[in-house]
């Protein structure tokens, strides 16, 4: 408890969390990110199953909000309010699972072709810049259409087209942590590859790479309720981009019906806001630089 | 460090953002104010055009090709058949051919081209048209493409006059008067050696309308044919437009930028009703919507194939599955009321041919049958099949469908009331499609078009049917195959009195209720709409209660009238639900003052923090 | 995916690496080498992608129709199915290399054909709303810059981020229903647009407004931001403050050297993401019927048209890699930075 080191690490977590919160955006990006995960979490308790099942539906088709549905009802009588409720749930596990993902293959890339030089690096380079072109969205569109299943499929399909932004981060941090001095004097003393890469481009590179997946999940989310808006995943799950694909072929747009339209679309805009609010803040954390730029 | 830019930059600097902005934002401001004034001087010029809202891409403009909905409804358009479909009840009626007669042994028909008739291009319309349109379908598989199957079984055709066509056939055949076959003109296609490339425009016709343009995605472009022999249209053109998305077609028909479409959906037809520039058009369904229960596939040479649940296999089973389903509800919850309740195979829109008796639904009586035959309730309430595993079963449906998407629900609901689990998978059409022709399911979803001639749809439950090993090489539906349907099937095919011929057709439809390897769920109405202060109205078919566009025939379209549809009914009358814009806007400035004004008030705030910061 | 509408603003920070000796010549060929090699391996990429899709194209041609069996089968040997995969791959690559994409099932004509009738709108579309959307982030990204914290700049980047987040096929749809009884909902033209020039571009301006705006509103926020931020980095640099040192006017040192300067790594940014904006345009060209190459992917998707689909992904990936160089080389000629090492 009382070990320097630990002491340190508090110390910096400290200062680290001063900086944070010094950033008004960031802190309230994080109460609604809160709140966010709060609905999620709760959904289950808050909604009754009744709320969500088209045959029990007590409601008139697509009626304007009153007072029992707070925001009117949907093309077959269910809650509007309840369905966005519990809707959060899938969209932010989704988002998150596929920003993480992303991340993750990311990282990995990055850190080899980083450490390793040489052909394996030519290699991870050429594969990372041919992702990078590719038209993400048709690959998507194709990958989810090919996998079978829901929630799975598109965490994979954002996943698998979303990587090479942070692999090419990552690289160049790792080049630029290796040409310290230090890690020079651990490969002298005999550390290697792995004793290199885990103990010190790691620990160097996580919190770049925990910014950019605050960052990334944002665009997940938004690349999530595309998918679910074309059709894509299995259409009996409720996420906020399903909501909206059901609201766009009842007709709610010529009906008028702003209260199914709305909702999802502004909890989507919210819940991004709030990741890339918090997300921009952990960046001024870690590059004090960039504090005057925001 | 540079610390000074050749004067080039600066200048692309401020061109760029400075005039440019300004150059851009004046000629957006221009087009907003002028434009609509524009359009409209147009609109006024060709009030004698109709246009009239597509969602389908077109294949191809080669009759010999196109197999689309649009692409057929040009063909319709743009080409005379020989017979064609009484706007009233679907009774075959002159088209090329003014008359016709069969030969006692039913093998022989002499059809007599009408005179006088003329081709869009002013040559006359001779027997020697339909003879080369046959003999190319029967000689040359491109020509086959598209309408390949109506010249199957015949022995030879030949136009021994200017006026006789006669076509021989192997046996008899009851759907000579249902041959929906473009006729085309043998001096344009006689120079043709590919049959499957594109024709030049303007296309060369017989039809009311002659297709003169057409860009992909965006509009086709139809001229009226004023010396089609029925006599000239009443209007000078028809545009077909392209909408991808059917809420902005609405919107398009409500701004008069369109003057008919169909496929709305009940939200979007109910809207309409408080338009009182806009008539509403419904009639009876013309699709039948079905859920398909997998009774042991087998290929075209009898082997079994797919992987549907053997327990299937018990016609008990499957007629207690059907029995659990409740049409009515279907009707009311999932169409909105825009449907008409379970009964033949063949839609209601076909009257003469539908069997009106409803399907049941009886889960008691579903249960007592499924207790009779020994399938015994579990603990969990699901019965166990003859071999003793619980009967859990599989429902494919189309992913984005409403009806699959919705009804599933209610269905898994009715079955496990009946003892059975049923789990749905909604998945993309493809994949549907793939499992559906190789029997990879228990229960799908499944839906057709049905035609005047119901031949189509009926061969589709007869063993011929049926896909080779691969699950490819044919159009399988419930993979039925039963002697008696098949027998009598062949006995509607040969059955040229067409009395006898409904007889049978309802006797087969009886079949397949009992065989139960398909059960009815309800058949959707077609939503149509039009502009009711521009246009008489149309020429419906059947003329009670049918459609205007989408015929089996030309005569919605033919029919167009400016003018203008009188309607008794109130227009406010229909109001109550739908908030309308105004909601929308005080929802929308709302939301918007909120994110907005909470986001900017915290970017301003931290950045205040931060400047504070930098200050100590 | 909506990577055109990410904040990639690590991309600025990336300057193409100099070349160690070779001179731009030589840097040129390795980045056209590597572009070319690119676009080979998407070649082979597209080719088994999109045939893993499920769906047996010949079922979906003839879905609803009444044919038989024998017809299928000729259809499949006409389309080439019937022969094995890497014939089939074969026979392709030697139709492109003479410029054949293969005919188009759903459209009955030469593939290429149908992208080169579809890149037009899709260029108009992209184009103007880039043109537009860079015009108002780097004026707008420049005077908050200038006046940081000012009340513009406050009010501004905050409205930035808001659209930032925003999905651009909702903001589509909510546009659509808000405004659609005064524009054109979709589509190019009026079937009927007049002949003459003017006339016409009116007509098409006129089907414009609604798309472009909606693109506009999706990507300017980025750009605003991230001119702004490169604006700041450059106002803290050295020779700004030798530049007001020697005396200059404030607004002389921002128009000469400061804008100059923040605005090379925004305009690569532009350039960078104008390959991206095509396949971005998707969906809103989905929501406004637009006959553009994104609509025609979606097309192509559902009716698994594999000839299309495959030339489609080809000519997207060239359209980014083209601009890429592009943004490479205008980076060079602008930078001395660049120029120099």
């Amino acid at each position: 408890m009382t070990s320097p080191a630990w002491a340190r690490r508090r110390d910096a977590a400290g200062r680290a969390w001063r900086e944070f919160a010094a950033n008004r955006g960031g802190l309230v990006g994080l109460v609604v990110l809160a709140v966010f995960v709060l609905v999620a979490a709760l959904g289950p308790v808050l909604i009754d199953d009744a709320d969500l099942d088209v045959t029990r539906a007590t409601g008139d088709r697509l009626r304007s909000p009153s007072g029992e549905f707070w925001l009117g009802t949907d093309e077959n009588g269910r809650s509007v309010l309840a369905l966005t409720l519990w809707g959060t749930q899938l969209s932010l596990v989704v988002g998150l699972a596929a920003a993480l993902l992303s991340v993750v293959i990311g990282t990995t890339v990055g850190i080899l072709a980083g450490h390793f030089g040489g052909w394996l690096s030519a290699v991870l380079l050429r594969f990372t810049d041919f992702f990078l072109i590719m038209p993400s969205l048709v690959l998507a569109i194709a990958l989810s259409a090919v996998l079978d299943g829901g929630a799975g499929t598109i965490i994979l399909a954002i996943g698998v087209v979303s990587w090479p932004a942070s692999a090419r981060l990552v690289r160049a941090q790792t080049l630029a942590v290796e040409a310290r001095p230090y890690i020079e004097r651990s490969r002298a003393l005999g550390g290697g590859h792995g004793h290199v890469i885990f103990k010190h481009v790691l620990p160097s590179v996580l919190p770049l790479v925990f910014v950019n997946t605050t960052l990334a999940v944002g665009t997940a989310i938004v690349a999530e309720s595309t998918l679910r808006f074309l059709g894509l995943g299995d259409t009996n799950e409720i996420t906020w981009g399903g909501l909206l694909r059901s609201a766009g072929s009842s007709g709610a747009i010529t009906y008028g019906a702003w209260w199914y339209l709305l909702p999802p679309g502004i909890a989507i805009v919210l819940l991004v806001l709030a990741f890339t609010l918090v997300g921009r803040a952990l960046e001024t954390v870690l590059n004090p630089k960039l504090r005057e730029r925001r | 460090m540079v610390t000074s830019f050749p004067i080039v930059e600066e200048r692309w600097y401020v061109v760029l953002v400075g005039r440019r902005l300004a150059g851009a934002g004046a000629v957006v401001a221009l087009v907003a104010v002028m434009a609509p004034w524009v359009t409209g001087v147009a609109q006024a010029q060709d009030a004698k055009v109709l246009r009239a809202g597509v969602t389908q891409d077109l294949d191809s403009l080669n009759p010999f090709i196109t197999v689309t909905r649009i692409g057929t409804e040009l063909t319709r358009l743009n080409y005379e058949f020989l017979t064609t479909y009484d706007p009233k009840d679907y009774h075959p009626v002159p088209g090329l051919a003014e008359k016709w007669e069969t030969s006692p042994d039913k093998l022989t028909w002499t059809f007599t081209i009408r005179s006088g008739a003329k081709w869009s291009d002013g040559q006359p319309i001779t027997a020697q048209d339909p003879a080369f349109t046959f003999s190319k379908m029967m000689s040359d598989t491109a020509a086959a493409t598209a309408n390949g199957n109506f010249t199957q079984g015949w022995e030879s055709v030949s136009a021994p006059d200017d006026r006789t066509l006669v076509i021989r056939t192997k046996q008899p055949r009851s759907t000579m008067l249902a041959l929906d076959v473009p006729i085309v003109p043998k001096h344009v296609w006689e120079k043709v050696t590919d049959f499957k490339a594109e024709p030049p425009l303007p296309l060369v016709g017989s039809g009311p309308f002659i297709v003169q343009d057409y860009k992909a995605s965006q509009f086709i472009k139809l001229k009226a044919n004023k010396d089609y022999w029925r006599g000239a249209p009443k209007i000078d053109g028809l545009d077909f437009v392209y909408y991808k998305n059917v809420d902005a077609e609405v919107q398009a028909l409500v701004k008069g930028d369109i003057d008919v479409m169909n496929r709305l959906v009940p939200a979007q037809y109910d809207t309409l009703k408080k338009d009182p520039n806009i008539k509403l058009n419904t009639g009876a369904g013309r699709r039948l919507n079905e859920i398909l229960i997998n009774p042991g596939a087998t290929s075209a040479d009898g082997r079994p194939i797919g992987d549907g649940n053997p327990a299937l296999k018990d016609p008990q089973l499957r007629r207690a599955i059907a029995l659990a389903i409740d049409s009515r509800t279907l009707v009311d919850k999932v169409w909105g009321g825009y449907a008409a309740q379970a009964a033949g195979y063949i839609p209601p829109g076909f009257s003469e041919f539908h069997l009106p008796e409803r399907t049941r639904f009886d889960p008691a009586e579903a249960n007592r049958m499924l207790d009779a035959a020994g399938y015994a309730k579990g603990a969990d309430g699901v019965r166990a099949d003859k071999q003793g595993k619980p009967l859990r079963l599989r429902l494919l449906g189309h992913a984005g469908t409403n009806l699959d998407e919705q009804a599933s629900k209610y269905l898994t609901n009715w079955w496990r009331d009946i003892g059975i689990a049923v789990e749905p998978q909604m998945v993309s059409d493809q994949k549907v499609n793939d499992a559906t022709t190789g029997a990879a399911f228990d229960l799908a979803f499944s839906g057709w078009n049905a035609n005047p001639d119901p031949d189509y749809v009926l061969s589709l439950q007869t063993c011929g049917a049926r896909p080779n090993a691969d699950g490819k090489g044919a159009t399988p539906d419930s993979f039925l195959c039963d002697p008696e349907y098949d027998r009598l099937y062949t006995e509607q095919l040969q059955e040229t009195d067409r009395g006898k011929r409904v007889e049978i057709v309802k006797k087969m439809q009886q079949v397949l209720a009992d065989r139960a390897t398909l059960v009815i769920l309800g058949y959707d109405n077609p939503l149509e709409a039009y502009r009711a202060d521009r246009w008489a109205p149309f020429q419906t078919q059947p003329a009670d209660g049918g459609v205007i566009l989408n015929q089996q025939g030309y005569w919605g379209l033919y029919s167009a009238t400016p003018g203008r549809t009188t309607d008794a009914a109130a227009p406010a009358a229909a109001g109550g639900s739908g908030g309308g814009n105004t909601g929308l806007i005080i929802g929308l400035v709302v939301a918007g003052v909120v994110v907005v004004g909470g986001v900017v008030l915290l970017v301003g705030r931290s950045r205040r923090r931060g400047a504070a910061d930098e200050r100590e | 995916m909506t990577d055109s509408l990410a904040p990639v603003e690590e991309s600025i920070a990336e300057v193409p690496p100099p070349s160690r000796g070779g001179g731009v010549v030589r840097y040129l060929l390795a980045k056209v080498g590597g572009a070319v090699m690119s676009v080979l391996m998407v070649v082979v990429l597209g080719f088994f992608l999109f045939r893993v899709m499920p769906g047996d194209p010949v079922s979906i041609m003839t879905r609803g129709r009444p044919v038989s069996g024998a017809q299928l089968e000729a259809l499949r040997a006409q389309h080439g199915f019937d022969k094995p995969l890497l014939v089939q791959f074969w026979n392709y690559l030697v139709g492109l290399v003479h410029g054949d994409f293969g005919q188009s099932y759903a459209f009955n004509a030469p593939a290429g054909v149908i992208i080169g009738e579809r890149l037009g709108p899709t260029l108009l579309l992209t184009g103007t709303a880039t043109v537009l959307a860079a015009a108002l982030g780097l004026w707008l990204g420049a005077k908050t810059g200038w006046h940081r914290n000012g009340p513009l700049d406050r009010g501004s980047s905050g409205v930035a981020l808001v659209f930032w987040s925003i999905p651009p096929w909702w903001l589509g749809v909510v546009l659509l229903m808000i405004a659609g009884g005064v524009f054109p909902t979709g589509g190019m033209q009026s079937p009927d647009s007049p002949a003459a020039f003017f006339p016409h571009a009116l007509d098409v301006a006129h089907h414009m407004v609604l798309p472009v705006f909606t693109l506009v509103l999706a990507l300017y926020g980025q750009y605003q931001l991230v001119m702004r931020a490169s604006l700041l980095e450059e106002m803290n640099s050295d020779y700004l403050t030798t530049a007001r040192a020697k005396g200059l006017r404030d607004d002389l040192v921002r128009r000469r050297h400061a804008l100059p300067n923040a605005l090379l790594p925004t305009a690569t940014l532009v350039f960078l993401h104008l390959g991206m904006v095509v396949s971005g345009a998707i969906t809103v060209e989905a929501v406004y019927s637009w006959p553009g190459l994104g609509q025609l992917t979606a097309e192509a998707l559902a009716s698994k048209d594999l000839p299309l689909l495959q030339g489609i992904f080809i000519v997207l990936v060239i359209a980014v890699v083209v601009m890429n160089l592009f943004a490479d080389l205008l980076l060079r000629v602008l930078d001395p930075r660049v120029r120099a090492s």
